[in-house]
């Protein structure tokens, strides 16, 4: 019983201290400028403030940030989901030449570093007059997210029984037909799986915002964030906590109510490869 | 064998064609493309204001590998992926161990845990910086108190602090991804083979070594090798939290080739970086995607 | 004319090829079963019958009409499968109806074609229920509603009663005997259980390594097996094969092997002397007296009736199915001797073919196929 109990206050330790980093953002959110700067630091606020958070939505420009990442996010996604949809049945259930070139590649370009696209990616967007705008960063997250879901909705749509799709064949329905009321219907928690990863993905994606875009009307959260950081004279930390808290509230949400799907897209993609 | 191909066969190969269309040309257009060009690039001299190029060929790659910036790039980005690997694994596999016991409220544990994984290197870069703060950053004032130093610490500033300091937050970020991989695989384990182990005297420990290590082994190389493709070519953490500083002390070469292209705006110079990037890169990938297959055809 | 028809059709996956030029013709309302060891390409033969694999070459013809070229869902036919395939998000009473819903019937009345064919079946409790909270006896019987909703021309089926426990597999096999005889269709059924296949087929079409083998009747698949590969894998317990060779001395032909030595069979004028097979199910073999001498190793006793299993000289052995009414002890010596109007002679090899006449005389047919009819 004894060794019972330490080994969860052990373990719950160990929980603890990786979480602090995250209490502690929430904490020096909510804690009024002067109490910041106390020593020794409060463990918990003594007053209790909004006032950053109120701060952080009148007086700068994140909700412009916010919305734009959430557009980014939201269109990134449907895209990428779309055509790896359509794309993941095709490489799972036709065959055709280069069918198997084709998946090799979309391993390869999971694991290519953004770094050596960045360049020429750069140079075409200027070139097509799309730099500084949302549409931009669309095309390049494409580069990362359409791999990615493509591999992991290969692996989902492997899993779905081949007799399924046969026994619609059967039964009077064309390809497309059994693809629209069977195969869509088992492969729902995948996409919604899918879905929640790539939008994670392009919701904290730093280097191509950096590179491809540079006016506040365009700008995502992560950058945005990380420009009021480097830009003010001093920097307020309360303020910047609190921004890093509501950039973290839709993953909050995302991560409470969908934990399965999202262990469920880890198991299939991250991990089995 | 072609020709005799039914009509029916012909017409779903053709289906099938038309729904990978999409991603081939998405592919061609932004990956493909973007790739071949940057092996093309890095054979020109192009400043980047002007985006004006002159033909140098091979020197780009003859300046790289004379300049001692990318040897100890290369050096540091070694030093940061085998840093940070090592601690994520051993991290992640005790965490999983630790996860899968049952633990008081397991599944909050489990989520507390996740949480720095998904969250935006953003964010934790934000927080982290916070944390240590010369003056007001907690840890230091922590460590203070309990008499570990006597100066507050420049964690980011110095070295070797700085890539100690990284490699702990990339760790801190990361290891999050392997007690998943590790405690899904950890539950597929079946009792038996415990009890087995039991019935034969063997002690926890034992049990550990001879049971649940050999079935670790295979996700354990694939994240592994997953992990260390990704620390490799990780940019935003390290950039985030030290810009590749003190001076140039941890930059690796991700960080190189950004600094080239939109720093110095050399983007040929930058390309041949990437390109060098990717070849050291391309044998870690090439193993991996081998294995895939491998696994797959089994 | 034929209902369904094979003509020279070959299957390659690559370099495998699964099906050797197979020529098979079966006949309207015939219950045809195919049956063979796994990869004998019996299902790779179903699923092109079906239009999901294509055939590399050769014609496969429904009715009067070549179907290569056709869609599974334009062949007119139903298939039951093996892991039943019901769809996981639809009730039973929409997976029943939704073969007749991709036909373009009518809403209305699909309703009372499901309605009918769920009496049938004994699912009517059952039809607002999705497939995850049925036992598999019951998947089983949505499937086959499935199939049944429509009228194809042909049923198939692919090994549909494998995933069902024996007693229920037992049931299922006499349900579907009864269901073909009322509907008076086209079955082809695809299983590598010889019991199913003996016990439900008109014909049985026995296929290894993807050529078949025979195409008969089950008795006289059992009687007068083609060759040596039908001889050894129908029956239980299997026949005794006993390699050896036929020699010709005056008008008589002999069988000769180590310690054995018989007269043989009427043979077929193409026989010739050299190394051959001996064939004798194991109620052909007589055991109490007889020329042959041997040791009793094994007694498996069923209740009515004994196997036992003797050794001959050093390396041969002889299983004789006897009767209950004498026991036998491990270790006993003992006489046999083989009913030589029972024997049968193929040529060497594993294939080798059949040499002697079919045996016409009227053989009783074994005490499993006799309870389960």
């Amino acid at each position: 019983m004894i060794r019972r109990v330490a080994f969860n206050l052990f373990a719950w330790g160990i929980v603890l201290a990786v979480a602090f980093p995250l209490f502690w953002m929430l904490v020096t959110s909510v804690k009024p400028q002067f109490e910041l700067f106390r020593r020794p630091p409060t463990f918990l606020p003594e007053t209790w403030t909004l006032e950053h958070y109120i701060r952080l939505i009148q007086d700068t420009p994140f909700l412009t940030y916010f919305k734009n990442s959430i557009i980014l996010s939201t269109a990134t996604t449907l895209v990428v989901v779309a055509i790896s949809t359509l794309g993941a049945y095709s490489l799972v259930r036709f065959k055709y030449r280069g069918r198997e070139s084709l998946a090799f590649l979309v391993l390869f370009t999971y694991l290519l570093p953004s770094v050596v696209l960045i360049i020429p990616l750069y140079l075409m967007l200027v070139s097509m007059g799309l730099s500084n705008t949302i549409f931009s960063l669309v095309i390049a997250y494409t580069t990362f997210a359409l791999p990615y879901a493509l591999w992991l909705l290969r692996s989902f749509m492997a899993g779905i029984p081949e007799d399924l799709e046969s026994a619609a064949l059967v039964d009077g329905a064309s390809r497309m037909g059994a693809f629209v009321d069977v195969i869509l219907p088992q492969l729902l928690p995948g996409i919604i799986s899918t879905a929640l990863f790539t939008f994670i993905l392009s919701w904290n994606e730093y280097l191509y915002a950096l590179v491809l875009v540079n006016s506040d009307s365009a700008r995502p959260l992560t950058t945005g964030v990380m420009n009021m950081l480097v830009s003010s004279f001093n920097i307020e930390w309360s303020l910047l906590m609190a921004a890093s808290v509501m950039m973290s509230v839709p993953l909050i949400i995302v991560f409470a109510f969908l934990q399965s799907y999202l262990t469920r897209g880890f198991g299939a993609g991250g991990v089995k490869g | 064998m072609q020709a005799s191909q039914t009509v029916l066969e012909r017409r779903y190969a053709a289906l099938g064609l038309l729904l990978i269309a999409p991603t081939v040309l998405v592919f061609c257009a932004v990956i493909v493309y973007p790739l071949v060009s940057a092996i093309y690039l890095s054979l020109f001299s192009i400043f980047t204001p002007t985006l004006q190029g002159e033909w140098v060929g091979l020197d780009n790659y003859r300046t790289l590998l004379a300049k001692d910036e990318f040897w100890s790039s290369l050096v540091n980005n070694l030093i940061w992926t085998v840093g940070t690997l090592t601690l994520q694994i051993l991290l992640g596999v005790g965490m999983a161990l630790v996860l899968h016991q049952n633990i008081w409220f397991r599944s909050l544990a489990r989520s507390l845990i996740l949480f720095p994984y998904f969250i935006s290197t953003v964010v934790a870069v934000l927080v982290w910086k916070w944390l240590f703060n010369d003056l007001y950053g907690i840890l230091n004032h922590l460590m203070l108190a309990v008499g570990m130093i006597d100066m507050p610490v420049d964690y980011l500033g110095t070295m070797p602090n700085a890539m100690i300091s990284v490699i702990l937050v990339g760790a801190w970020k990361f290891f999050p991804f392997v007690v998943i991989a590790v405690l899904a695989r950890l539950q597929t384990i079946p009792d038996a083979l415990y009890e087995a182990a039991r019935i034969d005297g063997a002690g926890p420990i034992a049990r550990f070594f001879d049971v649940t290590l050999p079935q670790l082994r295979d996700v354990l190389v694939v994240i592994i090798m997953l992990r260390a493709i990704w620390d490799f070519k990780e940019f935003d953490m390290i950039y985030l939290l030290t810009g590749g500083g003190p001076i140039t002390s941890t930059q690796t070469l991700p960080l190189l080739v950004y600094k080239e292209a939109f720093a110095l705006n050399q983007m040929g110079m930058a390309a041949a970086y990437a390109v060098v990037m990717m070849l050291i890169m391309l044998v870690f990938m090439i193993v991996y995607i081998r294995r895939t297959r491998q696994e797959a055809d089994t | 004319m034929a209902a369904v028809n094979f003509d020279k059709v070959v299957k390659s996956f690559g370099a495998f090829t699964a099906v050797h030029g197979l020529d098979l013709a079966i006949d309207e309302g015939e219950f045809v079963s195919l049956l063979g060891p796994s990869g004998c390409g019996k299902t790779t033969t179903l699923r092109m019958l079906a239009g999901l694999e294509f055939p590399t070459s050769g014609e496969i013809s429904i009715g009067d009409r070549v179907v290569n070229d056709l869609a599974p869902g334009e062949r007119d036919i139903a298939m039951v499968f093996q892991s039943y395939a019901l769809y996981p998000h639809m009730t039973v009473a929409q997976n029943i109806a939704y073969p007749l819903k991709k036909r373009g019937v009518p809403k209305s009345e699909r309703g009372a074609m499901v309605q009918k064919t769920a009496e049938l079946l004994q699912l009517t409790e059952l039809l607002s229920r999705k497939p995850r909270q049925l036992s598999g006896g019951q998947q089983q019987r949505v499937a086959l509603g499935r199939a049944l909703v429509r009228d194809p021309k042909v049923f198939l089926l692919d090994e549909p009663l494998s995933n069902l426990d024996a007693k229920l597999r037992g049931y299922m096999r006499v349900e579907l005997v009864e269901l073909h005889r009322r509907l008076g269709r086209t079955m082809v059924y695809v299983t590598h259980d010889q019991l199913e296949a003996m016990t439900m087929s008109d014909r049985i079409a026995v296929m290894e390594g993807g050529r078949l083998q025979q195409f008969a009747p089950p008795t006289e698949v059992y009687r007068a097996p083609a060759n040596r590969f039908v001889a050894g894998f129908i029956g239980t317990p299997a026949m005794n094969l006993i390699d050896g060779e036929i020699r010709q001395s005056g008008g008589t032909w002999q069988f000769h092997a180590p310690g054995l030595t018989l007269d043989c069979p009427p043979l077929l004028d193409s026989a010739r002397p050299g190394p051959a097979c001996l064939g004798i199910r194991p109620e052909g073999v007589v055991f109490g007296s007889g020329p042959i001498e041997g040791v009793v190793q094994v007694v498996e006793q069923t209740g009515h009736e004994n196997i036992v299993v003797a050794r001959i000289g050093a390396d041969m052995r002889l299983t004789g199915r006897v009767g209950a009414e004498r026991v036998w002890q491990a270790g006993e010596t003992v006489r046999c001797g083989i009913d030589i109007d029972r024997a049968h002679i193929f040529a060497a090899g594993a294939a080798g073919e059949r040499l002697n006449r079919p045996g016409l005389r009227p053989v009783e047919a074994p005490a499993v196929i006799k309870a389960a009819r």
